[in-house]
């Protein structure tokens, strides 16, 4: 049965050292190419991330190549937005016509009537956003709001630099706080597994028993969008039983004092009925973090997507990170810095080009500050001061995106005439699909960049067929906030007519007067490549000669003790616990109770209409947000979509195993099946993310095409004004309220 | 001699079908076909108190036969490393085989009539390398080697530590040994 291994020694056979490219850890792979093709991919057992291991989707990576579905040429609308008539073009007839019209549009309203919007690290983004500040456009976003970024701002904001890099192998406690790697991110969860036989323990907060809970020491089962409170309330713990770092905060804080009276209020019987915990459960998982020190805080998405509560939830984990003397030490979570031994994104993104003007008319900076250029430009400003380098842009400071889903369908406070979509399908990916669809049907100008046509991509004007991982070489670099950073070499050239992110940029750029001296030197993305990773001083003279030279990742030295002589790098030096910089923004300087959008509702009718709990958009395994989806040789293993619900609850709403049911919020239902388990809360349902069913064939003026909003999560998110967080912008996937019922109509769907 | 077998960790496996989805893509399985799936098994109790484990699968390749024995045209054979394999040329598709395996571990295809199964990926274990479900497993929760190599990982835990196999009682000799725990700091 099985196929004889890969024969190393033929002289035709290429070992080439590429990326996987099905979600950001980018593990490294071999390729093992013949003739130009590629015959073979497996996980690179010297690569230092992933060790050879490789997931599911990661194994599918020849059948992502030669998919029937895969967009191949460049194509453009023929007939009504939507029907789905195209007519195939060159790259050069697509980029001249695209160019044209941004043209017309810049001249008629301004270059910011154009937004674009990413996916997650599979694109150049500095290359995007070079483009956008070159064209004149502050409106460039991803969905970072949902992912890091808020954690990265204010973490930033309060100690100068996110303590992202946590030092498991010297840890004794590392707490999982909604993250859940063993059905996200393998080779973290495997470290965590290596780490807890050598003796640290694992504790893991999160309302779902998860495949990672299953392994923790501890298990904290919140409820959905109560992590401020129980936040809240470690600290009053922490600080009430004097378990923190008293020379520490002494020493190298500022604030302390205030901080302890502040939290006084918070008790564990407080946060006890907002945490549908016990007060002893809150104590006694406070204590153990604080009784096994060092130990880390390890990021997850969940604080990043509940909305209003995010960024005080997000400052209340990193001050008890903070009090505890948990930064910059053996064991805890460490700062490095940017990498100053390569060039970062940043230096790449031509942020100073943009003008004050035009930064000012970034959507959503008026309201939501942190993340957008008023407080960029603080800590843009701070660290450049401290390391000559900075965050990037791109990420860090962007267009708020239920702001410009707004400006689309409004007109407010500008219209937003073109969007140009890169490796985002946003219907499945933003909050609130249904006003996202829209907006996407409304657009004047659409431009999609893309594998394969989607719900976003069919009212395109334009549709450019993207190269994959194999197809173009890849720098994976925490968007340039590490020391550390992955590369892989371009297994084959870009197939049929596909081409990558890079050429589009470039290609559009050069159209619309920017320099191919000045603005766009390099002709490919190896000889940028080649610019970023030069200043390493290792003898190589490309940037294949550098990935095979450093084995497919490179560690920039940084001194985690610098900070004991020369201070953090904050303006004060200290770590901030009331935090300046926010305070200079308008925001309060000290984390400050606010409930979820909607899990504390207190309107009575809201709560008897809708008596449920609702969390989602945490990862499983197949897929990853909304991909991998046609993908049959991961589908298999799901071809539907389920939602989580305790049997006790299933039993009083009449719903068995395996039921279609109705889920809904105050914006819309979704159907998926019932999956009874008694990993979750009676008042608790869990949702999976990204659903939609490439296989339909499209009809014509069919609203709901590929069925993108029959199961996708988002069409139960929260994105108003009112529902984001009033610091990074954010939205809430979790701590929603919902109500559940069996599909009546004949038949599933 | 050599003596193929595997461990599985069950206190490190997290269910993630990374080596389902590994073993369909390079053996080439027909969609619907699967070779090594994980159980997950759980959880269990009532919340908030509650436990689960994920315990993968495959042929066990058995000292003791059945499949083979069952086989009225010696399609289905073991080797001397007790790899257990069918000889697609000598199978009829008479499916006893996959009566006579306990482990639901046989597949008869519809498409080609004949009876599928894991052979260890034996053409690559027998060059010095693992069974693409091992190389794959990010968690290590899948170990293989040979069990007459007394240096051998395999060797170390089958006899070093407390293993189970899945119906022993049947007398088939499997030779997928798991280890079984809580995880955590035993793992």
């Amino acid at each position: 049965m099985s196929k004889p291994p890969i024969d190393l020694n033929d002289p035709s056979i290429e070992a080439c050292k590429s990326t996987c490219f099905f979600c950001h850890t980018n593990c490294g792979t071999i390729a093992y190419v013949k003739d130009g093709e590629v015959i073979r991919v497996e996980g690179d057992p010297d690569h230092s991330t992933n060790r050879g291991g490789l997931c599911s989707r990661g194994n599918i990576a020849l059948k992502h190549l030669d998919h029937p579905d895969r967009i191949n040429t460049p194509l453009k609308r023929k007939g009504e937005k939507g029907a789905g008539q195209w007519e195939e073009i060159t790259w050069e007839q697509a980029l001249d016509e695209i160019a044209e019209r941004l043209k017309v549009i810049r001249e008629e309203s301004g270059a910011e009537a154009l937004a674009t919007c990413g996916g997650t690290v599979r694109t150049d983004d500095w290359a995007r956003r070079r483009f956008m500040n070159l064209f004149g456009s502050p409106n460039s976003f991803h969905n970072a709001l949902l992912c890091w970024i808020p954690t990265f701002m204010i973490e930033t904001a309060v100690s100068g630099w996110s303590p992202f890099g946590a030092d498991l192998d010297n840890a004794r406690i590392a707490v999982l706080w909604g993250a859940n790697p063993g059905a996200s991110v393998l080779p973290t969860m495997r470290t965590l597994t290596d780490c807890q036989k050598k003796g640290m323990k694992l504790m893991v907060i999160d309302p779902r028993y998860t495949a990672t809970a299953a392994h923790a020491d501890l298990w904290v089962p919140l409820r959905p969008g109560s992590d401020l409170a129980l936040a809240l309330a470690w600290l009053n713990v922490i600080i009430g039983e004097y378990l923190y770092d008293e020379d520490f905060c002494r020493d190298y804080c500022t604030g302390f004092d205030e901080l302890a009276e502040h939290v006084k209020q918070y008790t564990p019987q407080w946060a006890a009925p907002l945490t549908d915990l016990t007060p002893t459960q809150i104590r006694e998982s406070a204590r153990m973090y604080a009784k096994n020190k060092p130990g880390s805080i390890m990021w997850g998405t969940s604080m990043d997507q509940q909305g209003r509560a995010s960024g005080a939830a997000i400052h209340a984990r990193a001050l008890i990170r903070a009090i505890m003397g948990n930064i910059n030490v053996t064991g805890g979570d460490i700062q490095t810095g940017p990498g100053l031994e390569f060039m970062v994104d940043e230096e790449f993104e031509c942020n100073d080009v943009l003008s004050e003007e035009q930064r000012a008319k970034q959507l959503g900076s008026d309201k939501y500050k942190l993340c957008t250029w008023p407080g960029y430009g603080l800590i843009r400003d701070i660290a450049l001061d401290t390391w000559g380098a900075a965050p990037p842009s791109e990420w860090m400071c962007e267009a708020n995106a239920p702001s410009v889903w707004r400006a689309i369908l409004e007109g407010e406070p500008y219209r937003v005439r073109a969007l140009i979509c890169c490796a985002t399908n946003p219907v499945n990916s933003y909050g609130d699909s249904k006003v996202v669809l829209e907006a996407l049907k409304k657009v004047e100008f659409l431009v999609t960049c893309e594998y394969w046509m989607t719900s976003a991509a069919l009212y395109a004007d334009y549709v450019m067929p993207i190269a994959g991982a194999l197809e173009r070489p890849v720098i994976h670099n925490n968007y340039g906030c590490a020391t550390v950073f992955h590369g892989g070499r371009r297994a084959i050239s870009p197939l049929h007519d596909r081409g990558t992110d890079f050429q589009f940029w470039r290609g559009l750029g050069l159209r619309l007067g920017q320099d191919d001296e000045e603005d766009w030197p390099w002709e490919c993305e190896e000889e940028a490549y080649f610019d970023i990773v030069y200043p390493t001083g290792l003898e190589i003279e490309s940037y294949d000669e550098f990935v095979d030279e450093i084995g497919g990742s490179y560690s920039s030295d940084f001194n985690p003790n610098a900070w004991r002589e020369e201070g953090f790098p904050t303006r004060s030096g200290k770590v901030e616990l009331k935090s300046s910089v926010l305070e200079e923004l308008g925001y309060p300087g000290l984390p400050t109770y606010v409930g979820a959008p909607e899990a504390h509702a207190e309107d009575p009718e809201v709560v008897e209409s809708f008596p449920l709990i609702l969390t989602t958009g945490g990862g499983f395994m197949p897929f990853h947000h909304s991909e991998e989806f046609n993908i049959k040789e991961l589908r298999f293993l799901r071809p539907d979509p389920y939602f989580d619900i305790n049997p006790e609850t299933a039993q009083k709403l009449g719903i068995k195993k395996k039921d279609w049911c109705w889920i809904e919020t105050m914006r819309g239902r979704i159907k998926q099946r019932a999956c009874l388990t008694n990993g979750i809360a009676p008042n608790t349902i869990y949702t999976q993310r990204g659903w939609w069913y490439p296989e339909r064939t499209l009809t014509p003026g069919e609203d709901d095409p590929f069925g993108v909003l029959e199961s996708n999560t988002n069409v139960l998110t929260a994105a108003s004004f009112e529902d984001c967080d009033p610091i990074s912008g954010t939205w809430a996937c979790r701590g929603l309220r919902c109500r559940v019922y069996k599909v009546q109509e004949g038949g599933a769907r | 001699m050599t003596r193929y077998a595997m461990v599985m960790d069950t206190r490190r496996c997290v269910g993630c079908d990374s080596c389902t989805v590994a073993c369909m893509v390079h053996n080439e399985l027909p969609l619907g076909i699967i070779f090594n799936p994980v159980i997950t098994d759980g959880p269990k109790g009532v919340y908030p108190h509650v436990h689960m484990v994920h315990i993968p699968l495959l042929c066990m390749h058995c000292e003791e036969t059945p499949c083979v024995h069952a086989c009225p045209t010696g399609a289905s054979q073991q080797d001397d490393d007790g790899i257990v394999w069918v000889e697609a040329a000598k199978c009829m598709g008479c499916g006893a085989c996959v009566e006579a395996c306990p482990y639901n571990a046989r597949h008869k295809d519809r498409k080609s009539g004949v009876v599928l199964k894991c052979d260890f990926c034996k053409d690559r274990v027998r060059g010095g390398g693992n069974p693409h479900c091992v190389d794959t497993c990010h968690q290590r929760a899948r170990i293989f080697g040979d069990l007459d190599d007394s240096t051998s990982e395999v060797f170390k835990i089958v006899n070093g530590m407390r293993t189970e196999r899945l119906y022993e009682d049947l007398g088939t000799e499997p030779q997928v040994y798991y280890v079984i725990g809580l995880g955590g700091q035993e793992a």
